[in-house]
């Protein structure tokens, strides 16, 4: 039923012409969980996710957030981009940065309000950041622009977040704190996805898991869905061949000799 | 005639001049498009404008009366002007944070701006000099004389050794900078030099080409002559090719142009040559075998209808009616995967073993998506039935070893084994 | 010719006769005189050129805006061999203007995109071939259909010396214009630069800001074209946020500062060029000064952004 469901996808493929290929990926996440969002490199784990948020074109299928497609319901979700993506010298403080948790929901002409500005602040304090409220961005250590990147998330009061590789590169101190964190989220009834990359965590952090490799291994809760034949399956050789396979096609379909 | 171009008095030394000066612009810049720094030859071609300016003045001041002398001065004034222009770029680059293409913008438009202002002054000071400044701008070769050939081909030359000489660095460079550097090639060394080419190629090149669009010379030949090969020496032949003859028209044209529209005016010799190095850019872009827009439209018409085909032969296979104009199904007969009896078509044998082959492929695909992609089963008909046209006599061996030489897919119908056709 | 109270000025004399008309209002009332369009034109290119120019350099879409404003002359080139006005000076009305940024802009990045998707050009070739390309054309163009090469120079350098009121209110409209939209989308335009996968998951479209974003350089361009030409537009458009980079990490700061360090070096440069010609009896180029005076504030910014320690990232 779609009121269960916080996420729920539908045969979503996406071939693109240098992004991963995602087959056929079709599941369903009920609402208050923490999903961990596994596979290995190229499997397309942020694919998903950029498909998911309309960022990338899928080819076919949808996703529907609480039985409902984006458009309708993008204040109840908040994305959290990898750091890499985004440019560290922008003259642009850490408040600032916050902030912009906001902008999808000020329409137009509308400016961040003093409330705004007093919520981004409680979310800096949140993460443990408020000290840097007005530094420029370069400043900062990569486990504070992590710090950053979910304090923004939280601005968007969302209840469900998607989020790419939070975990690369960042110190041990500030990867339990965000880990601690995310588990006050889900208890607050939260759904929380999250790209990974380090199984040794898998069954320690999250209780629902979605293991990828371009098509769909399995889905479902941790303790039934990780166990060694689905990780095999995941990290194994035999999607080489689909990656051969949708090489191919992609050349048949430009022209290529 | 035009080959009078080459052999005339008057004629032949800009025509000459051109076609080497394009020749060196065109093998450099292979080296920079592959290593896609082509817009740096943008940013140090203007850089070279302050240059020229002052080089000018100095002539003027200090050796009115030597053409030769002339020719000389300006190559070092550009070419100090450029190398000032490139440290400028790297120090913004490293030491002042600036991004690539800031950086380059930067430096394009202030030594830019430095040569327009100092030419103003000997605009008014000394005018037939600026004249002759002017002519930097959008290249005009049309003054050149013998002497000046020879100094411009000893500098091509030099180019043409230096390439020839470094050629295997280079090409270990270009395909994988990390792996070259690891076999011990002086990477560094070798792209200073490279950028050294590079601005040697525009100095040379702005007599014909002009500062304004020297650029689109290193650029135009280089993408013209990728769309017909692979290989990094036939490439650079190529490019030498399209450079020297888009050289040797464009300076054609830039003279007979203004006779044919029966004007007095003269036209500059860089634009013409830019537009006949991008025609065979376009031509090429459109035309050639390999890439070409045109192959590549009809490879695409020539597997849909391959698709269409085997889609034909597979229905005859399972027995339903193909979904084809009689046309079509006419020519499948005259080319011999179907017969003719009275009541119809029917599969030839090589039909029936080429049909038999693309269902095998598909429903092999089949039992791999759902046995090793974990699909469901309802689902894995569509791709297959876009795959089994794809699907390479390589891979079918693969996937019939990995799946282990499957007898049924997963609709349970049989797979046409690979012995029995 | 009108009288010019400027002429005979030295520098500093001219910044006190500048001041003194503009507070008695002089400059309001009576008839400007040519320095005064001349400074007024560059400040207002210069206010343009810090708000779009600020957003082109944080998207690294510097050598995009290079290769539009080359494209730029084709537009211009293609809408007076169309429309046959009498005169270049007639022919550089408001709609002609903007039918030509119009034609080149979308020629630009239709040809630009199309070779990087379609025939699969690497994407600095592309952007090299088309804007050189399109130039190249349209100065064959306008060399043929003027029998002179003069225009083809002047579009490069431009002319400062020519220009008048109309330009004026030309360039005002423009900076207006830049004003507006970039204060109404400011959040939209600095998310989309900031961070384009954010602004797509809140539904702010990257695309439609980039082309907008487009739009805004080509007019400004435009609007700059007379004064100072093709190239030097560039020197605006990415001078001047790289300086104001030096002195402050606040974008709504940045603007401004970069507007007025573009306003001060205007300012200088017209007088510097009025102070050449009364004490040396030396013409130059006020674009060629107006450029050497942005690079000097920039050289000045970094010597005192590095005594200042603060060891500021650009």
């Amino acid at each position: 039923m779609p009121g269960n469901s916080a996420v729920k996808v539908e045969h979503l493929t996406v071939n693109y012409d240098k992004t991963p290929v995602l087959w056929d990926i079709s599941f369903e996440v009920p609402p208050g969980k923490l999903v961990g969002i596994i596979g290995p490199n190229g499997a397309g784990k942020s694919t998903l996710i950029k498909a998911a948020l309309g960022i990338v074109k899928p080819l076919s299928g949808k996703v529907l957030f609480f039985g409902r497609p984006l458009k309708k319901v993008r204040q109840r979700v908040a994305y959290v981009p990898q750091r890499s993506s985004v440019d560290w010298d922008f003259p642009i403080t850490a408040l600032d940065v916050v902030l912009m948790g906001r902008y999808g929901r000020l329409k137009w002409v509308k400016w961040p309000q003093a409330a705004d500005k007093e919520a981004a602040k409680a979310a800096l304090e949140m993460v443990g950041m408020l000290g840097f409220a007005h530094r420029q961005i370069g400043q900062l250590s990569g486990g504070q622009q992590q710090r950053l990147f979910i304090a923004r998330a939280l601005l968007e009061e969302a209840d469900i977040y998607l989020m790419d590789e939070p975990f690369a590169g960042v110190d041990i101190a500030t990867e339990q704190a965000i880990v601690a964190l995310l588990e006050k989220l889900k208890t607050q009834g939260k759904t929380l996805f999250v790209v990974h990359h380090d199984l040794n965590t898998v069954e320690r952090y999250f209780d629902w898991v979605i293991m990828l490799n371009m098509c769909l291994v399995k889905a479902g809760p941790t303790a039934e869905v990780f166990q060694s034949d689905a990780i095999v399956r995941t990290y194994g050789k035999s999607a080489v061949l689909l990656d051969e396979a949708a090489r191919l096609s992609q050349h048949k379909a430009s022209g290529k000799k | 005639m035009i080959w009078d171009a080459l052999t005339d008095p008057v004629l032949r030394a800009p025509t000459l001049g051109s076609m080497l000066m394009c020749l060196a612009s065109a093998l450099v810049g292979v080296i920079v498009v592959l290593r896609k720094r082509s817009l740096v030859g943008e940013a140090l071609s203007h850089a070279a404008y302050p240059g020229v300016v002052l080089a000018a003045l100095f002539t003027a001041l200090f050796f009115p009366d030597s053409e030769d002398g002339f020719a000389f001065i300006i190559l070092i004034g550009a070419f100090l002007s450029a190398l000032l222009g490139l440290w400028t770029i790297e120090l913004l680059q490293t030491k002042f944070r600036v991004k690539a293409d800031a950086a380059l913008c930067f430096v394009l438009s202030v030594f830019f701006g430095c040569g327009i202002l100092i030419a103003s002054r000997v605009q008014f000071t000394h005018p037939l000099w600026y004249q002759k400044i002017q002519m930097f701008l959008y290249g005009q070769a049309a003054t050149m004389t013998d002497q000046h050939v020879v100094i411009y081909g000893s500098l091509c030359l030099l180019t043409v050794l230096f390439i020839a000489l470094l050629y295997h660095p280079i090409q270990a460079v270009s395909f994988d900078r990390d792996f070259a550097k690891s076999t011990g090639i002086a990477v560094q060394w070798l792209e200073g030099a490279t950028f050294f080419l590079l601005v040697l190629a525009i100095v040379i090149g702005i007599r014909s080409v002009g500062v304004v669009l020297m650029s689109g010379m290193l650029i135009a030949p280089v993408v013209a002559a990728k769309q017909w090969t692979h290989r990094l020496f036939t490439l650079f032949v190529l490019s030498a090719l399209f450079g020297t003859l888009s050289g040797f028209f464009g300076n054609y044209f830039s003279t007979e142009i203004p006779r044919w529209v029966s004007g007095k005016f003269s036209l500059p010799t860089g634009p013409m040559i830019l537009l006949c190095a991008s025609l065979f850019c376009f031509f090429s872009l459109l035309l050639s075998p390999g890439s070409g827009l045109l192959s590549r439209c009809f490879r695409i018409y020539k597997f849909r209808r391959k698709c269409r085909q085997e889609n034909v032969l597979k229905a005859y296979w399972k027995g339903d009616e193909p979904d084809a104009s009689r046309f079509f199904l006419w020519i499948l007969y005259m080319q011999g995967w179907l017969r003719k009896d009275g009541a119809g078509y029917h599969l030839s044998p090589d039909g029936r073993h080429r049909a038999a082959q693309i269902v095998r492929l598909h429903r092999l695909w089949e039992v791999y998506l759902v046995d090793y992609m974990g699909q469901g089963v309802e689902r894995v008909h569509r791709n297959a039935e876009e795959m089994e046209h794809i699907l390479t006599p390589e891979l079918e061996k693969e996937l019939t070893i990995l799946l282990q030489d499957p007898k049924r897919d997963p609709h349970h119908q049989p797979i046409p084994g690979k012995e029995g056709l | 010719m009108i009288k010019n109270p400027y002429w005979g000025k030295d520098f500093f004399s001219f910044f006190s006769l500048f001041f003194q008309r503009l507070f008695t209002g002089e400059v309001f009332t009576g008839d400007l005189a040519s320095d005064e369009v001349q400074m007024f034109v560059l400040m207002l290119i210069a206010a343009a050129t810090s708000i779009v120019g600020t957003f082109l350099v944080l998207k690294k879409m510097t050598m995009l805006a290079n290769s539009l404003s080359h494209t730029l002359l084709l537009g211009l080139v293609a809408a007076f061999i169309i429309i046959q006005p009498l005169s270049w000076e007639e022919g550089l009305n408001f709609s002609t203007l903007l039918i030509a940024s119009l034609v080149a802009g979308l020629a630009t990045t239709f040809l630009t995109d199309g070779l990087t998707r379609y025939l699969r050009v690497q994407e600095d070739a592309s952007i090299g071939l088309v804007f050189t390309t399109l130039f190249a054309l349209s100065i064959v163009l306008v060399t043929v259909f003027t029998k002179n090469v003069h225009l083809g120079i002047e579009a490069v350098m431009g002319n400062v010396d020519a220009l008048h009121k109309e330009d004026l209110k030309l360039i005002f409209g423009i900076a207006l214009g830049d004003l507006l939209v970039v204060s109404l989308f400011f959040k939209e335009l600095k998310i989309v630069a900031f961070d384009p996968g954010l602004a797509s998951s809140q539904g702010i479209s990257p695309n439609f800001f980039n082309a907008l974003l487009m739009i805004l350089t080509a007019a400004t361009s435009i609007g700059a074209f007379r004064a100072v030409g093709v190239l030097l537009v560039l020197a605006f458009l990415v001078g001047l946020p790289l300086t104001a980079r030096l002195l402050t990490h606040r974008l709504h700061l940045l603007i401004p500062l970069a507007a007025g360090i573009g306003v001060l070096c205007s300012l200088v440069a017209v007088a510097l060029s009025r102070h050449f010609l009364s004490v040396y009896q030396v013409p130059l180029s006020t674009a060629g000064l107006v450029t050497m005076t942005i690079a000097l504030a920039y050289v000045i910014s970094l010597s005192l952004s590095r005594c200042s320690g603060k060891g500021k990232t650009v």
